[in-house]
């Protein structure tokens, strides 16, 4: 039976296929709706810059414990975001590495007011086991070996759209050390980025965010200094609502100014503004 | 002028080579468009068919009008009543002999339709092919679906593009038994493109010649070979009339058949058909001899009386073309220039032809 | 296991699917069959997508359907949300990337009908809608099954496009090989792995199928 008309067999099931393709498509045609959502209230859209993995990772946790809101997190670099922002992502709350970048979004009319500083964030200097770097607060070891004639790969993020790159740029200018360590240079799309690149030992070591360099998953991999915060401007990281943000997400917003996160904020290393 | 019934074919065009045709094809006849390759005779039967739309053409069946460029009416080629034979045969591949023959009938549906699926079968000789897919036919099989295909749509006109060409000599014979025998019972009327005058003869009613895009002849076969007005046709065949006859009658005991052509009458070695049976006989000029008494003590059967009508020269400079008719019917002599002073042949002279029995050619 | 942005890479994929390869059967049934002047600029631009690296794409797309675009602000007053960093919009990247996939091997398929093929199905009565239902699609199947599979699977895997024009957002734009990537980036290898384990089996299970059934189709032709 299957071989005799074996050619409208073929094309009833393609066409099946077809058909079957278009009901799952419609079923998926409203924006927004993810199956995967627990909760009634649509779940809010953070974007964070990626030094906040961990940090905002906990406080995210902790929410959703207290509240049953779970939101959902994206993170990447501040620079990254702000444009994506201003082509219309549809982001609740930005926490941005860097206030300029929320600045600009404020001044472009797409946020509730200007924003908050949470945190003011620090540069290490890691080096993975193995390395032949050491990590110490003014780069001695780096420059040592840059002099030396073989240097390895060095990682840090993006300077152009990354707070923490442009800060690890201003560091190694104030150094000295840009223009020789320039081509040794592995850029990351982000900091976090970066400070895989740093701790993977495919480099010998990165200028990368305090704030993941304590976290265990990076600490067991190598070592890291605190870089003296004068080398650089400061990371004033300024978080801000925007203009679509819903009542779920006004709550996070104001949950992330509460002392139990401005302590978790805290133990991963940033600073906290004086307010 | 049209005919009630005729196909009636004129277009021309420039572009992408030049073609200018004007011709009628009467009902129930067998045309044959003949030519050399690359004369235009595929874009004629594919005009036919309305697969080609020239810049300027009229296509008519039986006053149903299919193409009429100045009209801007185009029927278009699924709505017209044609059955096309390709030189390919274009079988489809992915269906059955059945289902092949069963997509070209959109009438009747259901059980009619199966029914008229196994006749179209059976006139084909196809009948216990009908599951088979073209891969698995031979070459004159595959020939005979797409006969059988093409004569499911019941068609005004069967169209039959170098049906012969692709195939042996033993299978040539046979198709083109077929095609004739089908012809004499459904009197369609065909239009056969081919390059070999051989299937012309034996096959056809009506010749138009092309050449290089152009008309160079047309008419009825027996006109066209009586009159040996066959440009371009010189150099390849030999000067012969073709003629439609009748079975008169058998002679048994001495193993002859009898045929009339009109007033002409002609015996042959015994063929096996009815009386009554059509018969297109083919007489080369050169077996025809000519005497001004009748002969006695020879082994021929058939003297003729006839009337010169007029000597022509030929392809050869000691040979001339003798025109002769028998009543109404023409015949061709070739003789040498010696005889035609020999016997004082001239227009109006009566001569006796003679043609031995075995110089008619018969296709039954 | 990041099983919204998995489930998220089959919709885009399907989706895709459904609305590009009934399309792309028209182009390629025009290229294949039409004889004009401009062919081979139109077979030059499907084939586009080949070549151009994702991000390009991705770029021209921003620009043409981002919010500063008059198609992007048309659509965000129609629909009430932006077309970029949505489902939407990587539907319509995904239509655009993948033309070659869909278009090339339909075409290639149904130029290898020989045309007197399809005169004589017009001879036999079938009308232009006919013949491509009876003759066209028929034969066309195994290069309409590799179309299928190929955009299918280059929609799963699609990365730098997916990741300019939407952004990395949970539920909406996430797809599976952007979650991997945000896996390896968050130093969960383990994560990552499993996903990009998953992903693998599905490509190879879905290729494997389609020629299994491109086969069968074309045993009889």
């Amino acid at each position: 039976m299957i071989h005799r008309n074996d050619g409208q067999w073929s094309l009833r099931l393609v066409l099946l296929a077809c058909l079957s393709c278009c009901v799952v498509a419609t079923s998926a045609e409203i924006p927004g709706a993810s199956p995967s959502a627990p909760v009634t209230a649509a779940a809010p859209l953070v974007a964070a810059a990626s030094d906040l993995k961990f940090a905002l990772g906990e406080i995210v946790e902790q929410f959703r414990r207290e509240t049953g809101i779970a939101a959902r997190v994206s993170l990447g670099s501040s620079g990254n975001f702000a444009r994506q922002i201003e082509q219309g992502a549809p982001f609740e709350i930005f926490l941005s590495a860097d206030e300029a970048y929320v600045r600009r979004l404020f001044d472009a009319g797409l946020t509730r007011d200007d924003g908050s500083v949470y945190a003011i964030g620090r540069l290490v200097f890691f080096v993975p086991t193995g390395s032949p770097l050491d990590p110490d607060p003014r780069l001695a070891s780096l420059r040592r070996r840059l002099d030396g004639g073989q240097p390895g790969r060095f990682a840090i993020a993006n300077p152009e759209h990354a707070p923490y790159g442009r800060a690890a740029r201003q560091v190694l200018q104030a150094l000295g050390l840009w223009n020789a360590v320039r081509p040794q240079l592995v850029i990351g799309e982000n900091v976090a980025q970066a400070a895989q690149f740093a701790s993977d030992g495919n480099t010998e070591g990165g200028l990368i965010a305090h704030s993941l360099a304590l976290a265990p998953e990076l600490g067991r991999r190598g070592r890291f200094v605190l870089v003296p915060d004068e080398l650089h401007e400061p990371l004033r990281q300024r978080m801000v609502l925007l203009r679509n943000a819903s009542p779920a997400a006004v709550r996070l917003y104001d949950f992330m100014h509460a002392p139990a996160s401005r302590a978790v904020f805290e133990r991963y290393g940033f600073a906290l503004p004086l307010d | 002028m049209e005919h009630p019934g005729a196909l009636h074919v004129r277009l021309r065009q420039a572009e992408p080579f030049p073609l200018e045709v004007d011709f009628e094809a009467p009902a129930g006849s067998v045309t044959a468009l003949f030519g050399p390759s690359g004369s235009g005779k595929t874009t004629v039967l594919r005009t036919i068919a309305g697969l080609h739309r020239p810049p300027e053409a009229e296509v008519a069946s039986g006053g149903q009008r299919w193409t009429d460029t100045a009209a801007q009416l185009m029927v278009p080629t699924h709505r017209r009543p044609v059955g096309f034979v390709f030189q390919d045969y274009a079988l489809f591949p992915h269906l059955t002999v059945r289902e092949q023959v069963a997509l070209a009938l959109d009438r009747p549906r259901g059980a009619p339709r199966a029914a008229r699926v196994d006749e179209l079968l059976r006139i084909t000789r196809l009948e216990g092919l009908g599951d088979r897919r073209p891969g698995a036919l031979s070459g004159g099989q595959q020939q005979r679906v797409a006969i059988a295909r093409a004569l499911a749509r019941d068609p005004a006109v069967l169209l039959l593009d170098e049906p012969f060409a692709a195939v042996d000599w033993d299978l040539r014979e046979s198709l083109r038994q077929e095609l004739m025998a089908l012809q004499r019972a459904t009197s369609l009327s065909m239009v056969i493109v081919t390059h070999d005058f051989e299937d012309v003869v034996k096959l056809a009613s009506h010749v138009v010649l092309l050449e290089r895009g152009t008309v160079t002849a047309a008419g009825t076969v027996e006109t066209l070979t009586a009159s040996n007005r066959l440009p371009g046709l010189d150099r390849h065949r030999e000067p012969a009339v073709a003629l439609d006859a009748r079975v008169a009658g058998h002679d048994a005991a001495r193993q002859l058949t009898h045929l009339e052509a009109r007033e002409l009458r002609v015996s042959v070695p015994t063929i096996h058909s009815p009386v009554g049976a059509p018969v297109r006989i083919q007489i080369p000029a050169r077996e025809v001899i000519l005497a001004n008494r009748r002969p006695e003590g020879l082994s021929l059967h058939n003297v003729l009386e006839a009337e010169v009508l007029a000597v022509e020269p030929s392809s050869h400079e000691a040979l001339r073309l003798v025109h002769l008719v028998v009543g109404h019917t023409r015949l061709l002599s070739l003789v040498t220039v010696d005889a035609v002073q020999k016997l004082a042949l001239a227009p109006g002279v009566p001569i006796l032809a003679l043609i031995k029995a075995v110089s008619v050619e018969a296709f039954a | 296991m990041d099983w919204t942005a998995l489930g998220l890479s089959l919709r885009l994929g399907l989706v895709t699917v459904a609305l590009l390869v009934p399309l792309s059967f028209l182009l390629a049934r025009w290229l294949a069959f039409a004889r004009f002047r401009g062919r081979g600029l139109v077979e030059a631009l499907v084939a586009l997508p080949l070549i151009l690296p994702p991000t390009v794409v991705g770029f021209y797309l921003l620009t043409a359907f981002g919010r500063q675009s008059w198609f992007g602000r048309a659509f965000e007053s129609l629909a009430g949300q932006p077309l970029v960093f949505s489902f939407e919009g990587l539907v319509l990247a995904s239509l655009l990337v993948n033309l070659p996939f869909a278009v090339q091997p339909m075409q290639n398929a149904l130029a290898a009908i020989p045309r007197n093929v399809r005169d004589a199905a017009r001879c036999c009565g079938l009308s232009p809608l006919g013949v491509i239902r009876r003759i066209e699609l028929p034969l066309a199947l195994p290069g309409i099954a590799t179309a299928v599979v190929l955009t299918f699977a280059h929609t799963l895997g699609e990365f730098g496009v997916v990741l300019m024009v939407g952004g990395s957002i949970p539920g909406e734009t996430r797809t599976i090989a952007i979650a991997i990537y945000d896996r390896v980036q968050a130093f969960d290898e383990h994560g990552a792995g499993i996903m990009a384990l998953v992903l693998l089996v599905l490509s190879v299970a879905a290729l494997w199928i389609t020629n299994a059934m491109a086969r069968r189709m074309s045993r009889h032709t």
